[in-house]
């Protein structure tokens, strides 16, 4: 077996080319961001999907939840959490990475030697997805988007009570929080519905189709009303409101009277952008790892070679680098 | 009574919530807090003080060399975050895991007045590990309070405005009145928060409020189809409208935003003291030019505006002039009813009669504004376009026959600015944004040509629109040539129209030239470098208008 430090880097097992990930000996892509054969998809995220490729492979909860989302004319070939399958020689199995329900890690084995692709993952605690399964790898490819030490993350129900007594200290107040239509908002409905707010949630039709299709995956999503068009404003009052980001900005608040808005994200961690959202209020409740989790999962892998991409790559490597001695490598040229 | 009520008080007048939930939240924490608690709390909102004990450099090597953290790290941070006291409060919350102490549930006046005093009686060596004892000690949700005192840097979007309405509503009395008392040195005391909330008002409050101010409305077309004869032509000055109040014996000056400034312009005080009638005029407060009879730049004036108790020299440096444009009551009869080309004649009257039986010499604090006569419209736009040479921006012009009503009214006063200059220059710099700001590139610097030069002429960073910030911050990001720390020099590829107020010689430069509020009014995507201004143009624009 030749050693595999005297590699360079075009004969990386998985590599970046035009800004995605790629596997030349499989011959497949993960997550691509323009149609090709094969691709790999960790989760169902609109980011992490593109179409007209010929043929996808994702894990089962994954296929269910993108055909609900974008129609049944794709080809998805499916498999289970730890389910090994063979391509060109290449043993690839995907692993739950906690993100979101379905979401996962894909693992390639070749010749013995073990990469893994991180995914979107999270460590903390999530009712609505399988919990972040510990992977050792060799290479490890991670994703890093809050890879800066200011991001440490409240534990999750802390977070919840606090959107609770946010929206109880305003009766008067029709309150609507904003965040992404699959899996933060299941993730905030299963975790408020353990608070003491006992009013009215109401969901936007994208979410409550997400919410629809987590349940007939087994999971318990508390039921919401959905939110028609012309509601009589006095019902809402008091009332939470879930809806995706793309409506905070243009007429569809204009439905609504006497509102607060806040947006739950982990961005909403740091004033200035919490200033600067434009919303009232802003939650800091993220499905990516903060810094210790990123730092966790590069030890607890024991990988001796780690990539990172989606974020601030640059401070994160530099870190490991100096602090913790571990080997990071960069892709050649990285979008 | 602990730092936490406070703390929560800072989130919640933090949130974007309405102004009348903030006063609401204001009354709550005052209903329930201890009276020193409160009075330290008001301290802090309407920023009496913000002594930096240490600084955020300080705070920040500290907690490297406590956590054995890399400062380029901590650096890093700083540029996503934008505020020292804030990057070390985010970072303590990683270290929260670690923590085995004890907490303590000190009060807000505890901190203030002890705690955080007593740290410059340490060495540094003490003073360190009691800041490191205090992380470890008080609970995560009061750090970013702490690190914020402790680095003089408590700021917050409450006005003493709305300290004032909170304050008027939790005790049913005048807003006015709580502003009197609010005034001066406000030292936090039990017995200062009780004056505060006193309900007796006195006859010296109730004597000191204002009227509501009558606000000019920008220019209309349809007013050049009235006669010119039916207005009074004004000069508008750029300073501090003011009512100045003298009712039995005592002299306050109101700004428009409802402060009361006595205390920055005592010599204004003290002279107008001096005069026998009781008034109230309403005017503007400049710091003025003797030699040219001209106001000097507005600049000067915030010299002055925040400072407190200015010594003699400072009053010398800047002096100061009220000029009046209107009598609104004079000795207790309020004229308000009366129409202003009445009002006027009796402003006159009385400041020549001041002028000549006032003790003390008063023309050199205080004059009447001078009326300007244009034969007809067009010679109003004349009058307009020249106001630049006196320094002022542009025309007021009132309605002969109206009465001083309240707000801004249409149709009595109007405002006649002159167009600001323009100029396109080349972007050339970008610098990463500081508070709301951090994170994205905001602030940038423009270039016009020298021949095939370009030669920086003015820094900006508002006109943009939120999306066209975060556009152009992406264009900054992919077309950095270098990057020189904070600072990017950029691809010469976008050009911007400047808008700046004036425009003169400084040898500060390498431009040769300064200009004075300069803002971004257009992003001209239609344009090419080439099409941008040169120096020269700058030049002969200055030459235009002196």
């Amino acid at each position: 077996m030749r050693d595999v430090v005297l590699r360079t880097k075009q004969e990386y097992l998985i590599r970046y080319k035009d800004g995605n990930l790629y596997c030349e000996l499989a011959d497949i892509w993960i997550d691509p961001s323009k149609p090709v054969k094969r691709a790999l998809i960790t989760h169902a995220h609109f980011d992490h999907f593109t179409f007209g490729c010929e043929e996808y492979i994702s894990t089962k909860e994954t296929a269910i939840l993108l055909k609900e989302r974008v129609g049944n004319n794709i080809k998805i070939k499916t498999f289970e959490y730890g389910e090994e399958f063979k391509i060109n020689g290449i043993n690839i199995s995907f692993h739950p990475s906690g993100h979101i329900l379905g979401s996962s890690q894909i693992r390639f084995i070749f010749a013995e030697e073990k990469w893994l692709i991180s995914g979107d993952f999270k460590l903390q605690k999530d009712d609505t997805c399988k919990q972040y399964e510990l992977v050792k790898t060799d290479y490890l490819i991670s994703e890093c988007t809050f890879g800066l030490p200011i991001f440490k993350w409240d534990e999750s129900n802390k977070i919840a009570n606090d959107i609770s007594k946010w929206i109880t200290n305003s009766p008067d107040k029709t309150s609507l929080l904003f965040c992404y239509s699959l899996g933060k908002a299941q993730r905030l409905l299963n975790e408020i519905s353990q608070t003491n707010f006992k009013g009215n949630i109401y969901t936007h039709g994208s979410i409550h189709k997400m919410n629809n299709s987590y349940k007939k995956l087994g999971i318990d999503i508390k039921d919401t009303i959905k939110i028609e068009n012309k509601k009589k404003i006095d019902e809402l009052k008091g009332s939470l409101i879930l809806l995706p980001p793309s409506l905070s900005k243009g007429s569809y608040l204009k439905n609504f009277k006497n509102i607060q808005t806040a947006f739950a994200s982990g961005w909403m961690s740091i004033r200035a952008l919490r200033k600067r959202s434009g919303y009232d209020k802003g939650f800091p409740i993220s499905d990516h790892a903060d810094w210790d989790g990123i730092l966790e999962v590069v030890k607890k892998s024991e990988a001796k070679n780690v990539f990172f991409h989606h974020g601030d790559s640059e401070t994160l490597s530099k870190f490991l680098v100096e602090k913790e001695s571990i080997n990071v490598l960069f892709f050649g040229k990285q979008i | 009574m602990s730092l936490k009520n406070f703390s929560e008080l800072f989130v919640d007048l933090d949130s974007n919530n309405s102004t009348n939930k903030k006063i609401d939240v204001l009354k709550n924490y005052f209903l329930s807090n201890d009276p020193i608690d409160n009075s330290w709390a008001i301290y802090l909102l309407t920023g009496k003080s913000n002594k930096r004990f240490i600084s955020g450099r300080y705070l920040k090597n500290l907690f490297s060399q406590i956590y054995e953290y890399p400062e380029w790290l901590i650096d890093t941070c700083y540029l996503k975050v934008g505020d020292s006291a804030e990057v070390i409060t985010l970072l303590l919350k990683n270290k929260s895991t670690t923590r085995k102490k004890k907490l303590s549930n000190i009060s807000l006046n505890e901190l203030l007045s002890k705690t955080i005093p007593d740290l410059s009686k340490l060495n540094e060596e003490e003073k360190n590990l009691q800041i490191k004892n205090i992380w470890e000690t008080l609970p995560e949700d009061n750090h970013l309070i702490f690190n914020k005192i402790l680095t003089g840097t408590f700021r917050i979007g409450v006005s003493i405005g709305l300290i004032t309405k909170s304050i008027s509503k939790l005790i049913n009395i005048d807003e006015e009145i709580i502003s009197h008392r609010l005034m001066g040195n406000f030292e936090p005391s039990i017995d200062s928060y009780e004056f505060l909330i006193n309900k007796n008002i006195n006859l010296q409050e109730l004597n000191s409020k204002p009227f509501p101010f009558l606000l000019a409305n920008t220019i209309e077309d349809k007013i050049f189809k009235n006669s010119i004869n039916d207005f009074q032509f004004e000069w508008k000055y750029d300073g501090i409208r003011m009512q100045l109040i003298k009712r039995s014996g005592n002299v306050s000056l109101w700004t428009r935003g409802q402060e009361l400034v006595n205390e920055s312009f005592p010599e204004l005080v003290e002279k107008m003291s001096h005069i026998k009638d009781d008034f109230v005029l309403d005017g503007e407060l400049l710091v003025w030019n003797f030699k040219e009879q001209i106001a000097f730049d507005f600049s000067l004036l915030q010299k002055r505006i925040n400072r407190k108790s200015p010594t003699r020299s400072i009053q010398i440096k800047y002096p100061i002039i009220f000029i009046a444009y209107d009598l609104l009551e004079i000795n207790g009869r309020d004229i308000r009813e009366i129409k202003l080309e009445n009002r006027r004649i009796e402003l006159e009257k009385y400041f020549s009669k001041w002028q000549i039986k006032t003790e003390n010499n008063i023309s050199d604090i205080f004059k009447i504004c001078d009326l300007i006569f244009p034969k007809d419209w067009p010679d109003a736009l004349t009058y307009k376009e020249k106001s630049r040479e006196n320094n002022t921006e542009g025309l007021i012009i009132k309605k002969k026959n109206s009465i001083y009503s309240s707000g801004r009214k249409k149709g009595i006063w109007w405002k006649y600015k002159v167009d600001p200059m323009q100029l396109d220059a080349v972007l050339i710099y970008a610098r990463g944004g500081s508070g709301r700001r951090a994170g994205l590139y905001t602030d940038y610097s423009f270039a016009l040509w020298k021949d095939k030069e370009l030669i920086k002429f003015a820094s900006a960073y508002s006109g943009l629109t939120n999306i066209e910030i975060n556009e152009l911050d992406k264009w900054i990001r992919k077309n950095t040539i270098e990057k020189f720390g904070p600072v990017r020099s950029l691809k010469p590829e976008m050009v911007f129209e400047i808008s700046f107020e004036k425009i003169q010689i400084s040898k500060r430069h390498k431009s040769g030239i300064a200009v004075r509020f300069p803002r971004i009014t257009k992003w001209r995507k239609d344009k090419k470098i080439n099409d941008a201004d040169s120096l020269e143009n700058a030049y002969k624009l200055m030459k235009k208008i002196s």
